[in-house]
């Protein structure tokens, strides 16, 4: 650029022509610039909101409301039988699997009759990922009907019933809130028209969601999983296949030289323990 | 009389193939971005099941994801920065196929969780080669991109002319 202009018009044009290309060579580089620039900005503006948007969408993972007399530090979990007795079992099912049902169908009146007798309590995490899997909502809306349930005190009467008369997998007939409020007819007492309202308006949507995001974050992997005491005992434990022999065996050998609970009517924990409801619940007891 | 390297008309044919590169490429990460928006506990909970990323990052990965794919997708249906975006895509889905493969390895039974689902499923219904092939022939579409960016009906190609 700055030599001497020494040959007149051949080199001007010859100068020109080169200013010319190189302007436009830095106008293309420009325009890649802004053009990947702008594409940039458009990827993290959809990334910052995403983030945004979807966590004020998620449901908190401590709800608001909780069906009355669910305990631990979220109220998440449905106790039954007796609050004082010896052995805890713990079973986390969803509604809508099929291994859960033949579980519950084979060893529902063994473990009635532990709670019954005193031997356990039971705590039930009622998660709802089939949905997930398999099209509809079904778990969601089984699991609040069961919530509303625990709220009327007749979880355990309405859980057999629900699994007694649950549908194939891929058939989402607990999808259908008239279906759950009907098999609720089942259970002396608990159809009144707030359990109705409470199955049809989805009253315990946050908490079942609750429920569910503790699951995942549980690391346990599949329903049923059940434990005594946390160990867990299904399908095996100490190489022996869980049968309602098994368990009554097992409960027994933890059990020796424990005093028996004193269990509560339908099964139910009589109320919760004044544990049950901490400072991150606002209201263990709401509805 | 064109300086050289101005434009390196690669031939209509080029063009086209680029052209359906980019909406097929398009329509996989639209497709895989909305099927993740609707539930941003199963979006997390499909990063979780990786067990890769620490808890802090799953909700931010899990729901940022989404939003991300459609960006993409949004990108390459109007051809903007086409290069650049099928370089974003083909690092994406390395990244993706590397979390299966680790998955594969490390024995752990899970959906791949690409097109919403995901989580543990029972070891029996693992699909992990047919995930990394499937994954593999979207890579083949970014990687057309990167190589040839030039397609019809872009705003790149309006911008350019």
């Amino acid at each position: 650029m700055s030599e001497k202009n020494r040959e007149g018009k051949r080199t001007a044009r010859e100068r020109m022509l080169a200013e010319r290309a190189d302007e436009e060579a830095r106008g293309r580089r420009n325009k890649k610039l802004i053009v990947g620039g702008v594409a940039l900005a458009v990827i993290a503006a959809a990334v910052v909101t995403g983030v945004v948007v979807q966590d004020q969408r998620s449901t908190p993972e401590t709800p608001s409301a909780a069906p009355a007399g669910t305990i631990g530090d979220k109220n998440l979990i449905v106790p039954v039988g007796s609050d004082n007795a010896p052995s805890v079992l713990t079973v986390y099912e969803d509604p809508r699997c099929p291994a859960c049902g033949i579980f519950e169908r084979e060893f529902s009146p063994t473990i009635s009759q532990l709670e019954d007798a005193g031997k356990i309590s039971t705590n039930y995490h009622i998660v709802s990922f089939i949905d997930r899997a398999v099209p509809g909502k079904g778990s969601k809306y089984a699991a609040n009907a069961l919530g509303c349930a625990q709220d009327a005190g007749r979880f355990r009467d309405y859980h057999d019933v629900l699994y007694r008369n649950q549908p194939d997998e891929t058939n989402d007939a607990f999808g259908n809130k008239a279906v759950l409020i009907n098999l609720a007819r089942q259970v002396d007492g608990l159809v009144t028209p707030a359990f109705e309202d409470c199955v049809n308006d989805l009253k315990f949507a946050d908490w079942v969601s609750a429920v569910q995001q503790d699951f995942d974050k549980s690391g346990f992997k599949s329903t049923p999983t059940v434990l005594l005491n946390g160990q867990p005992i299904y399908p095996k434990y100490n190489n022996e296949e869980i049968t309602p022999a098994n368990l009554v065996k097992w409960v027994d050998a933890a059990n020796q030289g424990k005093p028996l609970g004193t269990p509560g009517s339908h099964g139910q924990s009589p109320a919760p323990t004044s544990t049950a409801s901490e400072s991150n619940n606002p209201s263990p007891s709401a509805g | 009389m064109f300086p050289e390297g101005v434009v390196r008309t690669a031939g209509p044919a080029t063009e086209w193939i680029g052209t359906a590169a980019r909406l097929a490429l398009a329509v996989v990460w639209a497709w895989a971005g909305l099927a993740k928006i609707a539930d941003p506990a199963e979006a997390a909970q499909a990063v979780r099941a990786y067990e890769i990323l620490p808890e802090s990052l799953v909700k931010p990965v899990g729901h940022g994801l989404p939003f991300l794919e459609l960006a993409l997708a949004l990108l390459l249906v109007t051809g903007l920065g086409v290069r650049l975006v099928a370089g974003v895509s083909a690092v994406l889905l390395l990244a993706f196929v590397g979390g299966i493969a680790s998955a594969w390895a490390r024995g752990i039974s899970i959906d791949c969780g690409c097109f919403g689902g995901g989580g543990a499923v029972d070891a029996s219904q693992t699909e992990y080669l047919q995930e990394i092939l499937r994954d593999t022939g979207f890579l083949l579409l970014a990687g057309w991109l990167l190589w040839r960016p030039r397609t019809k009906f872009s705003v790149d190609g309006l911008l350019a002319s």
